[in-house]
C-alpha cells in the first residue's frame, strides 16, 4: 500500500522526467518555441501553461462523472479556452510588457496538445487531486524544456541572461561573437534536437524508437 | 495587387507558419512519414485555412472587435476577449462542415482527406493564423490571401520534410539522436533554407 | 455505472442542458474576469503610450527604473497633446483633417515636438513616435511601440541600436528641401557623403521592412511639413506655441 505522498511523488516524477511531454511524448512544442528567444517571456509562458494545465485537469476531473461522453472534447476545450482567456486578461492587466511580447502565443495554449492530452488521458479517469498533480507535473516537465531552450538561446544568441549581459568582455575582445542564428527560428530547432539527444542518452529513460 | 502577392510570398516563405513561427509541429512530425499522407494533410490544411481565416475575420469584425456591435446599438461593447474561444469553435465547426460536404459530394476526396480533417481542428497553425490575422490588422481580402499563403507554406514544409525523411531512412544516425531529435535538426536546416528567401523584394 | 444512468447521461435533453449550463457558467466567469480587469488594462495601455512618447523625446532617465507615477509626472510636466490644422496652426477641437501632435516643453518654453508615426510594415502596421528638435529639422529621437515584423529580422526595428541611429539625422537637405530620413540598404558609411545625414544603417535580412518604414516616414513627414515649417521660423513659432502653453 502506497502512502499518499509517495503516490503524488510518483505522478510528479512521471510527468516531469520519465515521460517528459516534450521529448518523450512529442507533444506540445508548437506554441513553445516562438517565445524562447528570451528567458523572461519563457518563464511567464511556463507559469501560464502550468497553471492552465493544473486547473483544467482539476476542473475536468471534478466534472468527469457528469460530462456526457459525446460532447466530451467540446467541454474540455471550453474549460481550457476559458482558463486561457482569464490568464490572458490577467497578463494584460498585470504584466503588460510581457503580454505584448507573448502576443498570440498565450492564446495558442488552447491548442497545446499537452493540455488536451492530459485532460483526455488522465483527468477523465482519475480523481481531482491526482489530476491536479498530474497537470502540475506535465506543466513543469514542459517548462523545464522550454526554459532550457530559452536559456541556451538567450545565452548564445545575445550573450544575456534575463536581459543582463553575462558573457565577460574579454571573450568578445578575443573574437567571440554572439551566434545570431540562435535568435532566429533554426536555432530553436537545433537546440531541441540536441536536447532530445542528450536526454535519450541519459540513464533511466526508455529510449524512443522511430 | 502587388501588395497581396508580396503578402502571399511572405507567408509562404519568409514568415512560414511552421518554420518561422513553429505552429503545427505536432502533426508536422506525426504525419510526415510518407509523401502521400503529407500531401493529403497539406491540401486539407490549405483548404481549411483559406476558409476559416476569412470566416473568423467576418466574425471578429462583425461582432467581437471594440465597437463592432455598433450596428446592434452597442457602440461601447468590446468583446475581443472572446476571440480565442470563438475562433476555436468556428474552426471546429468549419472542419466538421467541410468534412460533411466533402463526404457528400466527393467520396473519392473524402477517402484520401477524411482521416486528416479531425486532426486539423487542434492544429495550432489554424488558430495561429486566425490570431495573427487579427493581430496584424489584415483587411478581408488580405485575410483570404494570408490564410491561403500560410496553408501553402505549411504544405510545402511538410511535403519537403516527408521527402527528406524518405531519403534519410537508411542514414546511420547516432543512437539517441534518431527519431525526434533528428527530425528537429532537419527542420532547423529547412528553416535556414527558407530564411534565405528574405532577400526577395517584390 | 448502471446502464440506465449511462443512457440518461447521453440522452439528448441532458446533453443540451449540460452544454447550456457549461456555456453559462464559463461565460459568466470569463466575462466578469474581463470586465474587472478592463480598467487596469486600459491604464496600462495609456501608460505604455506615455512611456513611448517620453522615450522618443529622450525624457526617460536611462540609469534607473522609472515607476508609473514618475512617468505620469514627467509626462504631465513636459508633454502636451495638441491638434493642428493643415496649415500647422493649433486648433481647439480636432476635426477630420486635423493632425495630432505632441509638444515637448520645459518651463513654458517649447523644446521640440513629437509626430506619431503609423505605417505599414512587412506584416502589419508599425506604430511609433518621432521627436524633433526646436529647429524643425533635426531628429531628436525615435521609438517604436508596436509592430508585427519577423522576430530577429524586421523585428530588429525595435532594438536600441537601430532606433538610436536616428538621433541627430536631418530631414532637410542642403537646399532646405524635405528629404525625410530613410533606412539604408546596408551601412550608411557606404553612401555618398551628402546622403549620410539622411540615412540610418539598415537591418540585414529585412530589406522590405526598411523600405516600408522609409516610405511611411517620408509620407508622414510630408504631411507634418507645415508644422515643421512653423518651427523653422523661430521667433514666430515660439511666440505662437507659448501662447498655447500659457492657457
Amino acid at each position: 500500500m502506497q502512502t499518499d505522498l509517495s503516490h503524488y511523488k510518483e505522478i510528479l516524477i512521471k510527468g516531469i522526467w520519465r515521460e517528459n511531454p516534450v521529448a518523450y511524448q512529442v507533444l506540445g512544442i508548437c506554441s513553445a518555441l516562438a517565445v524562447t528567444v528570451k528567458m523572461s517571456t519563457a518563464v511567464v509562458m511556463s507559469i501560464a501553461l502550468t497553471l492552465v494545465a493544473a486547473f483544467s485537469s482539476l476542473i475536468i476531473s471534478s466534472l468527469r462523472r457528469w460530462i456526457p461522453s459525446n460532447i466530451r472534447i467540446i467541454v474540455e476545450l471550453t474549460v481550457i479556452a476559458s482558463l486561457v482567456i482569464i490568464t490572458d486578461q490577467i497578463l494584460k492587466a498585470f504584466l503588460y510588457d510581457i503580454s505584448k511580447q507573448l502576443s498570440i502565443f498565450v492564446g495558442l495554449i488552447i491548442t497545446n496538445c499537452i493540455i488536451l492530452g492530459r485532460a483526455e488521458a488522465f483527468a477523465m479517469a482519475n480523481n481531482p487531486a491526482d489530476s491536479f498533480v498530474d497537470g502540475v507535473a506535465n506543466g513543469l516537465g514542459y517548462s523545464m524544456i522550454l526554459l532550457a531552450v530559452a536559456f541556451l538561446r538567450e545565452l548564445l544568441g545575445s550573450g544575456q541572461f534575463f536581459g543582463f549581459p553575462v558573457i565577460p568582455g574579454f571573450l568578445y575582445d578575443m573574437g567571440f561573437q554572439d551566434m545570431g542564428i540562435m535568435v532566429l527560428a533554426p536555432g530553436a530547432f537545433f537546440i531541441i534536437g540536441l536536447l532530445v539527444w542528450l536526454k535519450n542518452s541519459l540513464p533511466g529513460i526508455s529510449h524512443e524508437k522511430k | 495587387m502587388g501588395d497581396l502577392l508580396s503578402l502571399f510570398i511572405n507567408s509562404v516563405f519568409i514568415g512560414n507558419i511552421l518554420l518561422a513561427y513553429f505552429l503545427g509541429i505536432c502533426s508536422f512530425i506525426a504525419v510526415s512519414k510518407t509523401i502521400e499522407t503529407a500531401t493529403g494533410l497539406g491540401f486539407a490544411v490549405i483548404f481549411v485555412l483559406t476558409v476559416t481565416s476569412p470566416v473568423n475575420w467576418l466574425i471578429y469584425h462583425g461582432m467581437l472587435a471594440p465597437g463592432a456591435l455598433a450596428w446592434a446599438g452597442f457602440p461601447e461593447m468590446d468583446l475581443s476577449f472572446l476571440k480565442f474561444i470563438t475562433f476555436i469553435a468556428v474552426i471546429a465547426a468549419m472542419v466538421q462542415a467541410v468534412e460533411m460536404v466533402i463526404d457528400r459530394y466527393s467520396p473519392l476526396l473524402y477517402a484520401s482527406l477524411g482521416v486528416f480533417l479531425p486532426l486539423i481542428a487542434v492544429n495550432c497553425a489554424i488558430l495561429g493564423t486566425s490570431l495573427f490575422m487579427v493581430e496584424r490588422n489584415h483587411t478581408f481580402i488580405e485575410s483570404v490571401v494570408f490564410g491561403a499563403g500560410s496553408g501553402t507554406g505549411w504544405m510545402l514544409a511538410i511535403v519537403s520534410m516527408a521527402a527528406i525523411r524518405k531519403k534519410v531512412r537508411y542514414a546511420d544516425v547516432p543512437v539517441g539522436l534518431d527519431g525526434f531529435g533528428f527530425i528537429m535538426i532537419i527542420a532547423g536546416l529547412m528553416a535556414m533554407t527558407f530564411m534565405m528567401f528574405s532577400g526577395i523584394t517584390l | 455505472m448502471s446502464d440506465k444512468k449511462k443512457s440518461f447521461k447521453n440522452s439528448r435533453i441532458y446533453v443540451v442542458m449540460f452544454a447550456l449550463g457549461t456555456a453559462l457558467v464559463f461565460g459568466v466567469l470569463i466575462t466578469s474576469a474581463a470586465t474587472m480587469l478592463k480598467e487596469r488594462q486600459l491604464e496600462n495601455m495609456a501608460l505604455d503610450k506615455k512611456t513611448n512618447l517620453l522615450e522618443a523625446a529622450g525624457l526617460v532617465p536611462e540609469d534607473k527604473k522609472t515607476t508609473p507615477e514618475e512617468i505620469k509626472q514627467i509626462y504631465d510636466t513636459h508633454i502636451r497633446e495638441v491638434h493642428v490644422d493643415s496649415r500647422g496652426r493649433v486648433i481647439e477641437n480636432p476635426t477630420g483633417s486635423s493632425l495630432q501632435l505632441y509638444l515637448i516643453h520645459t518651463d513654458q518654453k517649447v523644446q521640440g515636438y513629437i509626430v506619431p508615426i503609423s505605417t505599414r510594415g512587412l506584416w502589419g502596421k508599425i506604430h511609433g513616435y518621432m521627436a524633433f528638435e526646436q529647429d524643425g529639422e533635426t531628429v531628436a529621437g525615435f521609438s517604436i511601440y508596436s509592430h508585427s515584423e519577423t522576430p530577429g529580422l524586421g523585428g530588429e526595428i525595435e532594438s536600441n541600436w537601430f532606433l538610436e541611429n536616428f538621433e541627430g539625422k536631418k530631414i532637410l537637405n542642403a537646399n532646405n528641401q524635405l528629404v525625410s530620413v530613410g533606412i539604408a540598404k546596408g551601412k550608411v558609411e557606404n553612401l555618398p557623403d551628402k546622403l549620410q545625414d539622411h540615412y540610418v544603417d539598415g537591418i540585414s535580412g529585412a530589406t522590405l521592412t526598411g523600405r516600408y518604414l522609409s516610405e511611411g516616414l517620408e509620407e508622414t513627414l510630408t504631411k507634418y511639413e507645415p508644422v515643421s515649417i512653423i518651427f523653422r521660423q523661430k521667433e514666430e513659432s515660439q511666440a505662437h506655441v507659448e501662447t498655447i502653453l500659457d492657457e
